[in-house]
């Protein structure tokens, strides 16, 4: 099989090619080039340029990666300095990332939405010596605040536009900085391929900084083994392959996204393509069509609404299509998921389903070549991966941390349990302590947290790391999240209650966006409600409720009666200490400039009930 | 009660829908402006309020009385006149003709000739020049033939579609001293439209922001005149920034 199976999507598990190659190559730098000159005239990257996609090869991926590195180390990189990247996803962020690592130094990513002062932040907390931004904006941040951080040493700009008049000591363009590269890599030919040996597998590689509950993020210290490490194990369960795509969109400086689509194409060789921005997630979405595709709840609950919206509206005959296949559809994956085949006159049909609705749904939101799916970094709601399911899409959910790479659980292929999030990682061992807490050991828990050497202790105890979340097995051996271990509810009756349970099932409506639900020390429990703006001002529309703007859209009566009905649905599936008694509709659009939400679009929880605790003690 | 009640109206061109659900109040003897950029669907609802489109969904009241769908004609007569935008005047009438085109509707010959001269009041250089032909005016003085011809229909209601497009900044601060005249003392109810947004804020007590065809902010124009996305967005007024220039713009919030 080896080398036949490379080429092909049906094998299982990890060839052996790829096992050796990790074997031989125990670093970042060392595997990427590698790839470079084994791949080279195949695309590794494509980006939308005026309209077209553009396609670049591993060579150009290498060439580039190395004059950033060459050009880094000509601006004085030394082994083990931060340099921290502070743009949207694009080429230039996976060359400077990919050029860092060669070059011995180490990339701290910065999300692009964080404000000047948060840039302080991270750059001072890092000690980061050169700072590669995106454009005029990403250095507005920069220069507003660069007083304060003493070690900051060069500014590199990637996107001039805007600039010509601009100029200062300490910045140079993303352009100069690869002409330096490329001048001393004519100079010392050999210099580069003697810097890339330099990083040691238990070397530090990159910091992401966690946005924190409490207090100011922490920097998670992330090895090249254990993005190796998590690579193959992930690999071993939920493989990729040369002719897959995927889409980079969430922000690469997510720890989750940069596994999907930096590092794990280093394993599977699969092509990453760039959106243009979040806005054309969804065209993109039609014109890439992914292969392999991971998004965060709130995107399945976007698709999931968007379909449903569009049933709504649709003739009675296609209502009663779309209800004939997806019955079907769910049939059939109850049978998969059962581990048993279906009978053949169900599959006869759920083909007919396929070819007549099934797959112009799937078209739409651009998912019809998609072979897996995989949902995390925040719960799901069961029901939505079964409506997923039904329309024949293999969507698993992961559930994992930034302190161990990401995935600490994940649905395997073919054992996708609904409820639950899977199993360990091959290699990987859980434990769930005697609080319910759950508990972690394996090749992929990090190194600890960037000077924070009190944090690390607590954190990882005898080699276990304390996930701060609770749970359970199912007598299956698939984990079963019951909720983050601070945010557990105890009432004023002293019923225990996990909120993210509730709140999960509030944001399966298609006019709930996000819920917070409150009640620890209270008598009842209430919840803040985010809704659904599109959703809810067609709703409006077309029941000719007026509103002027979103706030008097969220106060409008039949809308907090619609939420209600919405709430009311929601209230009938749990127990009665578990139900919402009374809900607020927060009145303000956020977006992910703000810092009630993260910038993979959740609620905070501690943020949202600070900003809005008159509203929750109105409720009370 | 509103003397005008708009009630999520859709308007459409063709496939296009340009007004997405839009509901708002203006109230008896007020000024009130709707800002926006290009293609916000400002011109849009005019249109929609005046009959000469018809909304799809939704509904307009005017003194109590439901008017979307009908004929401009009757809306021009139960007291709605519409100022277009660009100028329009009839080019080879005189002034004179002009403003009496704006009185087609009405019979009181007395009443017209006393509006004749309240007109003429307002803009005196109309009064010097009756017999000249309209389309030999200045862009200025086409502007307050327009302006003077809505009032010779004695609208309870004028609608005013940029008045400031294309004319001089003197000029702009006097049509808008004399729209707030006839706004006082005509009691005439002024909906405005514009582009210069500081113009408009000064004169209107109250105001909304129009973005891709649906409401986004809603205030006083004191409020809006003090809201940071107003000032950046509309007023040109922004934080220079550390370099002294700053080309990004934020992401508005309207809040």
């Amino acid at each position: 099989m080896g080398q036949l199976s490379w080429f092909n999507n049906s094998s299982r598990g990890p060839t052996d090619m790829e096992t050796s190659v990790l074997a031989e190559c125990n670093t970042i730098p060392r595997l990427f080039w590698k790839r470079v000159g084994q791949w080279s005239d195949r695309t590794a990257l494509r980006e939308k340029v005026f309209g077209i996609w553009r396609e670049i090869s591993w060579r150009e991926y290498g060439q580039h990666a190395k004059y950033v590195g060459l050009g880094l180390i000509e601006l004085g990189l030394s082994r083990g300095d931060r340099i921290a990247i502070i743009s949207e996803n694009n080429p230039e962020w996976l060359y400077s990332d990919m050029g860092i690592l060669a070059a011995g130094g180490v990339t701290v990513g910065i999300y692009p939405t964080d404000s000047p002062n948060q840039v302080e932040y991270v750059l001072n907390h890092s000690g980061a010596k050169f700072y590669i931004a995106e454009d005029e904006e990403q250095l507005d941040k920069v220069l507003e605040v660069r007083d304060t951080i003493p070690r900051l040493q060069k500014i590199i700009i990637m996107d001039m536009k805007g600039l010509r008049h601009f100029s200062d000591p300490m910045t140079i363009s993303f352009d100069e900085l690869l002409t330096m590269g490329k001048k001393l890599d004519d100079h010392q030919p050999g210099l580069f391929r003697e810097r890339l040996e330099g990083p040691q597998p238990e070397d530090l590689a990159i910091l992401i900084y966690t946005s924190g509950t409490t207090g100011p993020p922490k920097g998670a210290m992330i090895s090249h083994r254990n993005i190796l490490d998590t690579m193959a194990m992930q690999n071993e369960v939920n493989p990729g392959y040369e002719n897959d795509e995927v889409l980079s969109f969430l922000p690469l400086c997510h720890i989750a996204q940069r596994m999907v689509s930096t590092f794990n194409s280093l394993l599977g060789g699969y092509v990453m393509n760039f959106v243009e921005e979040l806005e054309t997630v969804p065209e993109n979405m039609r014109e890439v069509s992914p292969t392999i595709f991971f998004a965060v709840p709130r995107i399945w609950e976007k698709f999931y609404s968007a379909l449903v919206l569009t049933m709504k509206e649709s003739t009675g005959l296609e209502k009663a299509a779309y209800r004939w296949a997806t019955d079907i559809g769910q049939k059939v994956s109850d049978y998969r998921l059962m581990g048993s085949e279906s009978p053949w006159h169900l599959k006869a049909f759920f083909k007919l389903a396929e070819w007549t609705v099934l797959r112009n749904l799937k078209k739409m939101i651009g998912l019809n070549r998609a072979r897996y799916c995989l949902s995390g970094a925040a719960p799901i709601s069961p029901d939505l991966l079964k409506f997923y399911h039904g329309l024949g899409i293999d969507i698993r959910e992961v559930y994992g941390q930034t302190e161990n790479c990401g995935p600490t659980s994940i649905h395997y292929e073919g054992d996708v349990k609904f409820g639950t999030v899977g199993r360990p990682l091959p290699g990987a061992q859980i434990r769930i302590a005697d609080d319910g807490e759950i508990l972690l050991k394996g090749p992929h828990v990090f190194m600890g947290y960037y000077n924070d050497p009190q944090k690390t202790r607590e954190t990882i105890v005898d080699g276990w790391l304390h996930t701060g979340d609770v749970g359970r097995f199912d007598a299956d051996g698939h984990l079963i999240i019951t909720d983050r271990k601070k945010d557990i509810i105890i009432t004023a009756g002293g019923k225990n209650i996990t909120p993210s349970e509730i709140e999960n099932q509030l944001k399966f409506s298609p006019y709930i966006n996000d819920a917070v639900v409150i009640g620890d020390g209270r008598k009842y429990l209430a919840a803040l409600i985010m809704i659904d703006d599109e959703n809810v001002m067609k709703y409006a529309q077309e029941n000719r409720i007026p509103f002027t703007t979103y706030a008097s859209l969220t106060k409008a009566r039949e809308v907090i009666q619609l939420i209600q009905r919405e709430v009311d649905n929601v209230n009938k599936k749990f127990a009665q200490v578990e139900t919402i008694k009374k809900f607020r509709l927060i009145d303000i659009q956020l977006t992910t400039d703000d810092e009630e939400i993260t910038p993979t679009m959740k609620l905070k929880r501690k943020f949202i009930s600070e900003k809005f605790k008159d509203v929750i003690e109105s409720m009370y | 009660m509103p003397l005008l009640k708009v009630r999520n109206i859709e308007t459409y061109y063709g496939p296009i829908m340009a007004i997405k659900g839009v509901s708002f109040d203006v109230e008896q003897g007020a000024i009130v402006t709707i800002l926006g950029a290009n293609g916000a669907g400002k011109t849009t609802i005019l249109k929609t309020i005046s009959g000469v489109m018809d909304p799809e969904k939704g509904s307009i009241e005017f003194m109590g009385q439901p008017i979307e769908g009908l004929p401009p004609d009757r809306i021009v007569r139960l007291g709605i006149s519409q100022v277009p935008e660009g100028r329009e005047v009839f080019h080879d009438l005189t002034v004179k003709e002009n403003l009496m085109m704006g009185a087609y509707p009405r019979k009181d010959r007395d009443g017209i000739k006393k509006d004749l001269q309240m007109v003429y009041g307002y803009f005196p250089i109309l009064g010097e020049r009756t017999a000249q032909l309209a389309g030999d005016m200045s862009g200025g003085q086409q502007q307050m033939v327009v302006i003077a011809r809505a009032l010779m229909a004695r609208p309870k209601l004028m609608l005013l579609d940029e008045p400031s497009l294309g004319l001089s900044p003197l000029l702009v601060k006097e049509i808008y001293a004399i729209i707030k005249r006839i706004n006082t003392e005509q009691k005439t109810t002024i909906l405005l439209v514009e582009q210069n947004a500081p113009m408009a804020l000064s004169t209107a007590s109250h105001g909304f922001v129009l973005e891709l065809g649906r409401i986004v902010m809603d205030d006083s124009c004191d409020a809006l005149l003090a809201n940071e996305d107003v000032k950046e967005f509309y007023l040109g007024i922004k934080e220079e920034g550390v370099r002294g220039e700053r080309r990004w713009k934020r992401k508005k919030k309207w809040r």
